[in-house]
């Protein structure tokens, strides 16, 4: 029986130069073959590792394009997508509602009130709305909308998708020539990209008013609750109500998008036990990219 | 499609094996319209990704796989699921999700693929549903029914909205005995009006009553397809 298997690279690498090359220049061409040859194993090696860590971003970046191009085209919006939206939408803003309203509590309480102690104490109360609109508003709030929105429902698609594809029921769509992409992924994106707006102006207007409320009681603020309000918008930029709703808009739509597309590539040596930490991972990763982004520009 | 063009037609295909564990041998099989090709396979998995060839879902390193005139390899993704959406097809695993009730998992490739009616689409299922056996349409989720329940809701999903070919994968073993007869009645009738069937079976018993109807009979193996004598 003979032996088929292939040569070494360092082989394989000095027999190729050595083939392209002229005769007389054979000798150096093997020695850099041979160098070349020594270090393919660990280019390759590296450039495996770079294609790898590169790989869900490029990913991401294909699938964010995909979306939003087969959202715009109305065939996209078939029955079963739009059903699909609204179960979603349901589970999102139903499902991370309570946790949204407990969490601004908290925050309110925290922030405001010790923002309007501190404000007046230092003889800076006029500036208790500025403070309020940059630390609360547009810099706390996003992260932990995104964080419960990614607990809370994230996981979910991601789990859900996952065992989906591991089960081959994924595989059963396309026989029937249903596009997982736009009967799950698109759906579910847009359904978080509303959630993530909706519960994030729930947690900016609970998180105001629980802090008034704890803050008035405890003699901080004595104004009313309309003057606190207005002195909060009064506070605010124009940019602020661009900036504010579109971080709340692209923390939904990256959550979202980011369990999908996390569910949807599994393999099939993956569990549950690799894919909730990878999910978490990235989730948490896109939350603070998307917030670190804003805050570099603006 | 022209007139006298065959529905299903798979020429030297052979398929990648990477992608499918299929031998790589040329694979022929040529469907009319109307027409019941019957093929033997012991192995479920087999058949499954045989089914997946004839839906164009495994590249070919070789060959041509045509349904309804049109080659598989040269359409665009869209196209290819349109096209998907024409065959109703029975499948024995991954084919339920648990995210919907049975009534929409049997709906959901009509409801995506058509502009049908709702109203329209529910009563045709609950026709097909009273033809094998259910009062209604399942709403439960499919993993809470049983196998026989969910061999005939597969039956039902498979034969919604008129298909151009039917890929039944072995059913038999789940499929009550009193579904038996509506099953080859629904078949003969789709067969009537030009539907094409790839009937996956394990025994000859699963379609021994049906036998004077078949047009051709093969046997996949591990080698191949094999044409066998229809008795």
């Amino acid at each position: 029986m003979t032996d088929t298997s292939p040569p070494p690279p360092e082989q394989q690498a000095s027999g190729m130069l050595a083939q392209m090359g002229p005769p007389e220049d054979s000798k150096d061409t093997g020695r850099v073959a041979t160098l070349i040859g020594r270090f393919a194993p660990w280019l390759a090696a590296i450039g495996r590792l770079t294609r790898h860590q590169v790989r869900f971003t490029l990913l991401l970046i294909g699938a964010g394009w995909g979306t939003l191009r087969e959202s715009l085209r109305p065939n996209s919006w078939r029955r079963p997508v739009i059903y699909e939206f609204r179960a979603t939408l349901r589970q999102v803003i139903g499902g991370g509602f309570l946790s949204i309203v407990v969490t601004a509590t908290l925050a309110g309480l925290m922030v405001v009130s010790q923002a309007a102690y501190w404000l007046g104490y230092a003889g800076m109360a006029q500036m208790t709305g500025s403070i309020l609109v940059s630390v609360l508003v547009r810099e706390i709030a996003p992260i932990l909308v995104g964080i419960i929105l990614m607990g809370r429902s994230g996981m979910l698609s991601l789990t859900e998708i996952g065992m989906m594809v591991l089960g081959g029921e994924v595989r059963g769509l396309q026989a029937r020539g249903i596009d997982p992409f736009l009967a799950l992924v698109m759906p579910r994106t847009f359904a978080f990209t509303v959630g993530g707006f909706t519960l994030g102006m729930i947690f900016a207007v609970v998180s105001l008013l629980m802090g008034f409320v704890v803050a008035h009681a405890s003699g901080a603020i004595t104004s009313s609750v309309w003057t606190f309000f207005f002195n909060v918008l009064v506070a605010m930029t124009t940019w602020d109500y661009l900036i504010i709703p579109l971080k709340f808009v692209l923390v939904g739509f990256f959550v979202g998008l980011g369990a999908c597309i996390s569910g949807l590539t599994v393999s099939s040596n993956d569990t549950m036990a690799t894919i909730m930490p990878r999910g978490f991972a990235r989730g948490i990763m896109l939350v603070l990219v998307v917030n670190i982004l804003f805050m570099l520009d603006f | 499609m022209a007139a006298n063009a065959p529905l299903l037609e798979l020429r030297d295909a052979v398929p990648s094996f990477e992608e499918s564990g299929l031998m790589p041998a040329p694979y022929n099989l040529r469907i009319m319209p109307g027409e019941c090709a019957v093929i033997d396979c012991r192995d479920f998995e087999r058949a499954a990704m045989f089914a997946d060839l004839c839906t164009g879902m495994i590249p070919l390193t070789q060959g041509s796989i045509r349904f309804m005139g049109l080659d598989w390899s040269t359409l665009y993704d869209r196209q290819l699921n349109a096209l998907r959406g024409r065959i109703g097809r029975i499948s024995r695993h991954g084919s339920w999700l648990s995210l919907f009730g049975t009534h929409l998992n049997i709906m959901l490739p009509h409801l995506y693929h058509t502009t049908d009616p709702f109203d329209h689409v529910v009563r045709r299922a609950t026709e097909l549903g009273h033809t094998f056996g259910f009062p209604g349409l399942p709403v439960t989720a499919p993993d809470r029914l049983s196998g026989a329940d969910l061999a005939r809701a597969a039956c039902v999903r498979a034969f919604m909205g008129r298909p151009d070919l039917l890929i039944l994968e072995d059913i038999s073993d789940m499929l009550p005995e009193e579904t038996v007869l509506p099953f080859f009645e629904t078949m003969t009738a789709a067969r009537d009006r030009g539907c094409g069937v790839l009937w996956f079976v394990r025994s000859s018993a699963a379609w021994h009553e049906y036998r004077k109807a078949v047009n051709i009979h093969m046997r996949l193996l591990d080698e191949g397809l094999f044409s066998l004598r229809v008795v």
